[in-house]
């Protein structure tokens, strides 16, 4: 199993905990989205200001 | 002869027309006034979809801010086209159909309050309801050419409202005129909105230089209507576009869960696969999203405090074809929207020219609780200007109507 495999099934694991069951196109579409998502989630957590607040 | 050429209707009632030609104003409040209610949107005895495989409920009783419009004299003429569940900007629900725009029914009404946009536009109703999370009613007015209101967030109730994600969602009007959109709101957030002409308004160059040329040539040109603007900035305006997806997707995600759990395949894929974004983000990004909306909230009232009306084009292109939506369309329009849906302000988009005989509209974004600050300055405009006074013609589309194989 490739890197891509493995992280499709760890976001099929969580989904499935989540009573949600996935395609894997579903869920290559999800890595997609998280790949492009998640260092820019990064770098905004890297520039709040720790007094910035909900 | 088709009824409704443009696909803007759900479901229709029979006892409604519209009151094209009448004066709105020369009667009370909302009396006789002909209201398309898009349909995430109660109206009892109506079925509520919202374009889905899913959803079929016919309730027994009006969302608030129909009852209001009722009481107000309201006629409902029937339920409205969306993007299925209002989640998406096109109107292309794979279960329903597009929505046509009456310029063009070749091309995209944009959404997700589409067929609101398109029976305004088409003269089908005097007054439409949309909802906006991220600008599902901004998108439609602009590419159909009428006028358009995002209200404060809070500023009209969402109960008997289907949710897309419970702190950026609001109810708004689009109707022909700025004037017809402040009657409706007053209704629908039960008080008078005080009319106060904006002092010092900002222009927010960076979308005029990312929209298309000729796009941004025709908002540039309407905009001296509005009298002398500032150049400004929007702070953190590159990264308010992810916030903004930080804290709806999984906002969205949360109130689907249940259908999510059950009835998966029943999505269209753009709405499966945006829900299935939200549900495996991990939980600290709408935490994030959370913080850094108070940290964009606290820099645009240090940086843009003083102005009381921020002007750009609505949109940065015209309406594209069904047939060629952009790839990059969702990325393309979200830094005209997410702004004001994060913040949860007030935008009234206005109709303000023409390129290659599409409409094109500019976006007056206000302060929140300002409501009145914003349709203030586009009923000024409109005093000024007659783009909201032109009309497509779409006589020849009700005998010989598109097709749904040249739907797109």
């Amino acid at each position: 199993m490739g890197p891509e495999s493995n992280l499709v099934s760890t976001l099929r694991a969580l989904a499935r905990q989540q009573g949600v069951d996935p395609t894997d196109e579903d869920l290559r579409g999800v890595l997609d989205f998280l790949e492009r998502i998640l260092p820019a989630l990064t770098e905004i957590e890297e520039r709040l200001p720790p007094e910035a607040a909900p | 002869m088709s009824l409704d050429p443009f696909n803007a209707f759900l479901y229709r009632s029979e006892d409604a027309k519209p009151t094209s030609g009448t004066d709105p104003g020369s009667v009370p409040a909302l009396r006789g006034s002909c209201v398309g209610v898009k349909d995430v949107i109660d109206v009892a005895g109506m079925p509520t979809t919202a374009a889905s495989k899913l959803l079929h409920r016919v309730p027994d009783r009006d969302a608030e801010c129909v009852a209001r419009l009722r009481a107000a004299g309201a006629t409902i003429a029937g339920k409205l086209n969306t993007h299925e569940f209002a989640f998406g900007a096109l109107t292309n629900s794979p279960h329903f159909g597009p929505a046509l725009n009456p310029w063009d029914p070749a091309r995209t009404t944009g959404g997700s309050s589409g067929g609101s946009g398109a029976a305004v536009a088409a003269g089908l109703v005097d007054l439409a309801l949309g909802t906006d999370t991220a600008g599902s009613i901004r998108i439609p007015a602009a590419l159909c050419g009428v006028t358009g209101h995002r209200p404060t967030v809070g500023l009209v109730p969402v109960d008997g409202v289907l949710a897309v994600a419970w702190t950026l969602d609001a109810v708004g009007p689009l109707a022909r005129t700025a004037a017809e959109c402040r009657r409706a709101l007053e209704v629908m957030a039960g008080r008078a909105l005080p009319a106060e002409a904006p002092r010092r308004v900002g222009l927010v160059t960076r979308l005029f230089e990312q929209a298309d040329p000729a796009v941004a040539a025709a908002c540039e040109d309407a905009a001296r209507a509005l009298g002398e603007t500032q150049p400004v900035e929007l702070p953190l305006h590159e990264e308010i576009s992810t916030i903004t997806q930080l804290v709806m997707l999984p906002e969205a995600a949360a109130v689907h869960l249940p259908w999510l759990r059950t009835r998966l395949a029943d999505y269209g894929p753009d709405v499966r696969a945006r829900a299935l974004a939200g549900l495996l983000l991990p939980a600290r990004a709408h935490v994030t999203g959370l913080r850094a909306r108070s940290w964009v909230r606290s820099l645009w009232a240090r940086e843009l405090g003083d102005f009381d009306v921020l002007v750009a084009p609505a949109m940065p292109i015209v309406a594209p074809r069904l047939d060629a939506i952009p790839a990059d369309y969702r990325l393309l329009i979200m830094p005209y929207n997410s702004p004001a849906a994060l913040l949860g302000l007030p935008v009234t988009v206005v109709p303000c020219g023409f390129v290659d005989g599409l409409p094109v509209a500019l976006s007056l974004t206000g302060r929140a609780g300002e409501d009145g600050v914003t349709l203030a300055a586009a009923e000024e405009f409109q005093r000024a200007t007659d783009w909201h006074r032109f009309e497509p013609e779409t006589e020849e589309l009700y005998t010989n109507p598109v097709s749904s194989d040249e739907r797109g």
